[in-house]
C-alpha cells in the first residue's frame, strides 16, 4: 500500500502561508471580488499571484454577470482555454460599467436636462449595461424614488434592446447570416423590458426543445425527412406550441411575437409564428425547413436532402428534382398536399403560371415584413374596436408591461421593420420606404427622444442629400428634440397671485375627468390656456363655463386608448384620492418618484420645472 | 461478529489506532477508494493515515460521524458556475471553533483525505476571517510577511483605484 510507505510530514506547518497553493486557492474562491482586489492581493507576492488566477476571475465573471455585449464573444471565451483570457481585467471592466451605469442612471433620474446624452452614454456599453439596468428595473418597493428609478431603468433598457434589434435587422439587410428566431425575436426586444425572452434566451428555448425532441425520439436521425418533419410538427402541436385556442383571438397582439409564443402558458401564435417555430426546431434536428410565402396563410415547406427524396429513396441520374412537402403547423400536424394549395391559389384567382412564385420559399426579410404588417393590422383593429359597441373582447394586448405603452412599442417596431425592409430593391430616395419616416419621427418626438442616435445611425445616412426635403425634415426633427432636451426647464413658480390662487391643484394630484371619466395625474399647469387658437377652437374651450382664462393642467393617463399627455381645464378636474392608482403606476415614473400612501398623491420628480409643487 | 465486520481501524502518524464505522470513514474519498482497491483485506488490517496525527484524526472523524447520513454531493457539481456562499450551518460553525493551528490541520487533513464538504467548511471559515480585513490586518491575523517593495505596493494600489469608494 503506497500510503504506508509515504514518509510522514516532518514538521507541522507553522504559518498560514505554508498551506499549499491548491488549498489557498480553494479558500480564495469564497472571498468576495472586492476583498480580493483591495485587500488579499496586497498582502504579499504569493497572495497577489493567487488572487489573480484566471480560474478565480473566470468564476466571478460567470457568476456575477448574466448578459454580455456581443463584442466579448463571451460564450467562446467561457468554453476556451482559461489562460487565454485576462479574466481579471474583464471582471474589472464589467464592474466599471456597472458603477458608471448606476451613476449615469442616478443623474438621469435627478435632473430633467441632457437625458438623451445620458441615455447614449449607457447605451454605448451595449449589453454590458443590461445586468445593472435589470437590477434597477427591480428596485425595491420601499425605495424613495422607486417609480422614477424603475421607469428610467426600463426606458434605457428598452433603448438598448431597440439598438440591438435594429443592429440584427441591419445585419440581415447586409446579407449576413441571421437566424430566423433572432430576426423575429427582434420584435420581442421592442416590448421585452425586464422580462425573460432576449434573443439568446429564445435560442436556448429552441435548444432545449430540440433535446427533449431527440430524447423522446431516439431513432429520429434514422427516419426519412418526411417522417422527421411530421414528428416535429406533432411534437409541437402536442405541446400546444403552435396555433391558437380560438380564431376569435386571431388579431391579438401577443400572437405576433415569437418569444411570447414560446413562453406564454397558452403559447398563442399566428400562422407565420407557428411556421417559424416549426422551421427553427426542424432546422435544429437537421431538416431543411423554410417559410413558404402563400398569401394570407404562411405554410412551412420541407426540402429533401441532397440526392434523395423526402422518403429517403436515392435519386438516380435523370430523375426529376424531388418535390418539397408542405405543412400548416398552425392548424394541423399533417402534411398539406400540394393540390390543396394549388386549389386555394386558384380560388384566389391566381393563374397557374403564378403559382410557383407563391409556392416557393420566402426570405427572412420577407417574413419580417409580413410580421410587421400583422402588427400594423392588429394595432389598426385595436384602435378601431376599442370602445366600440361590438365588443368581442378582442384584439387583446397581453405583452409584458402596460398594454397601451406596449401597443405603441409594437407599432414602433413595425414601423422600423417596414422602414428597413420596406423596399426589397436597393433603396433610393423617393421610394415607399420614406413614407415611414414621418411616422417614426412623430413617435420619436413624442415617446422615444432617446432614439436620436438610432435615427442618426440608421436613417440619416440614406438622406444625406441636402436637396432632398426628407434631409431637412430629419435634421430639423433631431435638432428640435435635442434642443428641448438640452435647454434648462423654465421655472414655474407660485410667486404671483395668479399662480398662487388661480392654480388650485398641484403636480402629483390624481383626478377624474368630469366629462370623460378617465383617471389621470397632474404633471404640469398653466395659469391660463396655453394652446394656440386653432386648438382652442377645435376643443371648444370658449364654450367651457370658465372659458380659456382659467388654469389648465397637463395630465398623464393610461385609461383611454393611449398613453398620451392630456391638457385639461381646471373646471373639468375632480380631484380623487385613490388608495392605489394602479393604472398609472407603470407610467408615472416618468414624472414622479413614488406614490405617497398617506397623502394619496404622487411625489414629484419634476422639481426642475415646478420646484414649489 | 456482524458489527465488527463493519468497522475498520485507522492508524494516525503518531501511532494511535482509531476504530471507526466503515461508512463513517468512507466520507473520505481517499479511504473509500482504498477500501475498494483492497477489498476484504481492508477489513482485517489497519489503515495508516500518515499525514494526520491523532487529535486531528479524531476531530475529523467526529465531523464524519455527524455527517455520515448527508446525501452525497451531486456528481455533476460544476462548482465554477454557481455563486459560492460562505454560509456555514450551525453545527459546523461550532465544530470549527478551534484554535488556528487546529483549523489549519483540519483543512490540510480534509484536503489529504479528500473530504470535500469538510474542506469547504474549513475554507469558508478562513474566508470569513478574511472578510472586512485590511491587508495589514490579514497579515497580522495569519502571520504573513509583507514581501512587497514600497513601489510594488504602490503599483497594486494604483491598479485598483478604478473602483475606489464606489
Amino acid at each position: 500500500m503506497t500510503a504506508a510507505t509515504t514518509p510522514a510530514r516532518q514538521e507541522p506547518p507553522s504559518a498560514w502561508s505554508d498551506l499549499p497553493d491548491e488549498v489557498l486557492q480553494h479558500i480564495l474562491f469564497y472571498v468576495s471580488p472586492s476583498a480580493l482586489l483591495f485587500n488579499v492581493q496586497c498582502v504579499s507576492k504569493r497572495f497577489s499571484r493567487l488572487a489573480s488566477e484566471p480560474l478565480l476571475w473566470r468564476h466571478h465573471c460567470r457568476v456575477h454577470f448574466e448578459y454580455w455585449d456581443s463584442k466579448h464573444r463571451i460564450k467562446q471565451k467561457f468554453m476556451g482555454n482559461v489562460g487565454d483570457v485576462d479574466w481579471k481585467t474583464l471582471y474589472k471592466h464589467r464592474k466599471n460599467v456597472e458603477s458608471e451605469t448606476a451613476a449615469i442612471l442616478d443623474s438621469t433620474i435627478e435632473g430633467q436636462v441632457n437625458r438623451i446624452q445620458k441615455f447614449k452614454l449607457i447605451a454605448d456599453f451595449g449589453y454590458d449595461a443590461k445586468d445593472t439596468l435589470l437590477k434597477h428595473c427591480r428596485t425595491s418597493e420601499t425605495a424613495e424614488d422607486v417609480l422614477a428609478r424603475r421607469y428610467y431603468a426600463n426606458a434605457v433598457l428598452d433603448h438598448v434592446h431597440r439598438s440591438k434589434a435594429l443592429a440584427e435587422w441591419k445585419k440581415l439587410l447586409r446579407g449576413e447570416p441571421v437566424s430566423l428566431e433572432r430576426a423575429l425575436g427582434s420584435f420581442d426586444l421592442f416590448v421585452l423590458h425586464d422580462q425573460h425572452g432576449d434573443l439568446l434566451e429564445i435560442s436556448e428555448i429552441f435548444d432545449d426543445l430540440a433535446s427533449v425532441l431527440r430524447a423522446e425520439h431516439r431513432d429520429l436521425d434514422q427516419q426519412s425527412t418526411r417522417i422527421k418533419a411530421l414528428t416535429v410538427a406533432r411534437f409541437l402541436r402536442h405541446r400546444n406550441l403552435t396555433g391558437l385556442s380560438t380564431e376569435l383571438a386571431y388579431r391579438d397582439l401577443q400572437n405576433t411575437f415569437i418569444g411570447i409564443a414560446l413562453q406564454d402558458q397558452e403559447h398563442p401564435s399566428l400562422p407565420l409564428i407557428s411556421v417559424a417555430i416549426f422551421c427553427v426546431l426542424a432546422q435544429r434536428v437537421g431538416i431543411d425547413a423554410r417559410c413558404c410565402g402563400i398569401p394570407n396563410h404562411v405554410h412551412a415547406m420541407v426540402f429533401p436532402r441532397d440526392d434523395e427524396t423526402l422518403d429517403g429513396r436515392p435519386l438516380a441520374s435523370g430523375d426529376p428534382q424531388p418535390d418539397p412537402m408542405y405543412l400548416d403547423p398552425y392548424r394541423s400536424d399533417e402534411e398539406v398536399p400540394i393540390h390543396t394549395l394549388r386549389r386555394m391559389l386558384s380560388e384566389w384567382g391566381l393563374q397557374l403560371s403564378q403559382h410557383a412564385e407563391y409556392l416557393g420559399d420566402s426570405s427572412t426579410a420577407n417574413v419580417i415584413l409580413r410580421t410587421s404588417r400583422n402588427i400594423l393590422a392588429t394595432v389598426h383593429d385595436f384602435r378601431a374596436h376599442h370602445g366600440s359597441a361590438e365588443n368581442t373582447g378582442h384584439p387583446t394586448i397581453r405583452l409584458h408591461a402596460n398594454p397601451f405603452a406596449d401597443l405603441d412599442n409594437a407599432f414602433y417596431a413595425a414601423l422600423w421593420a417596414n422602414y428597413i425592409f420596406g423596399n426589397p430593391l436597393r433603396r433610393s430616395e423617393g421610394t415607399t420606404q420614406s413614407q415611414f419616416i414621418p411616422l417614426i419621427l412623430e413617435r420619436f418626438e413624442r415617446l422615444y427622444p432617446m432614439d436620436a442616435s438610432l435615427i442618426e445611425q440608421h436613417i440619416v445616412p440614406s438622406y444625406n442629400n441636402p436637396t432632398n426635403a426628407q434631409h431637412w425634415e430629419l435634421r430639423e426633427a433631431l435638432r428640435v428634440v435635442r434642443a428641448a432636451d438640452q435647454t434648462p426647464k423654465q421655472l414655474r413658480l407660485r410667486n404671483t397671485r395668479a399662480s398662487r390662487e388661480g392654480v388650485k391643484y398641484k403636480v402629483g394630484q390624481v383626478f377624474r375627468h368630469r366629462r370623460y371619466a378617465y383617471t389621470a395625474v397632474i404633471t404640469g399647469w398653466d395659469i391660463e390656456c396655453g394652446m394656440d387658437s386653432e386648438w382652442i377652437s377645435i376643443n371648444h374651450v370658449d364654450s367651457l363655463a370658465r372659458g380659456r382664462h382659467q388654469s389648465f393642467y397637463h395630465a398623464l393617463t393610461s385609461s383611454v386608448e393611449d398613453t398620451s399627455i392630456r391638457y385639461v381645464a381646471e373646471e373639468n378636474i375632480e380631484i380623487i384620492e385613490p388608495e392605489f392608482p394602479i393604472s398609472l403606476m407603470s407610467l408615472a415614473g416618468r414624472f414622479f418618484k413614488r406614490w405617497d400612501k398617506e397623502e394619496r398623491v404622487f411625489v414629484s420628480n419634476i422639481r426642475d420645472e415646478y420646484p414649489e409643487d | 461478529m456482524a458489527t465488527e465486520s463493519n468497522k475498520i481501524t485507522l492508524v494516525s502518524n503518531d501511532g494511535a489506532e482509531v476504530v471507526v464505522d466503515r461508512n463513517v470513514a468512507e466520507r473520505s474519498m481517499l479511504i473509500k477508494n482504498m477500501m475498494e482497491d483492497l477489498g476484504e483485506a481492508a477489513m482485517t488490517q489497519s489503515v495508516p493515515i500518515p499525514n494526520v496525527n491523532e487529535s486531528v484524526l479524531k476531530k475529523v472523524i467526529e465531523w464524519c460521524e455527524h455527517h455520515k447520513n448527508d446525501p452525497p454531493a451531486a456528481a455533476d457539481d460544476d462548482s465554477d458556475s454557481r455563486k459560492k456562499t460562505t454560509d456555514i450551518e450551525e453545527w459546523d460553525q461550532k465544530f470549527m471553533q478551534v484554535d488556528q493551528e487546529m483549523l489549519f490541520e483540519i483543512i490540510l487533513a480534509s484536503n489529504y483525505l479528500d473530504i470535500k464538504p469538510l474542506l469547504d467548511v474549513g475554507c469558508k471559515t478562513v474566508a470569513n476571517m478574511i472578510k472586512g480585513k485590511s491587508p495589514e490586518e490579514i497579515r497580522k491575523t495569519f502571520n504573513i510577511t509583507n514581501d512587497f517593495t514600497p513601489e510594488e505596493e504602490e503599483q497594486i494600489r494604483r491598479e485598483n483605484e478604478w473602483a475606489e469608494d464606489r
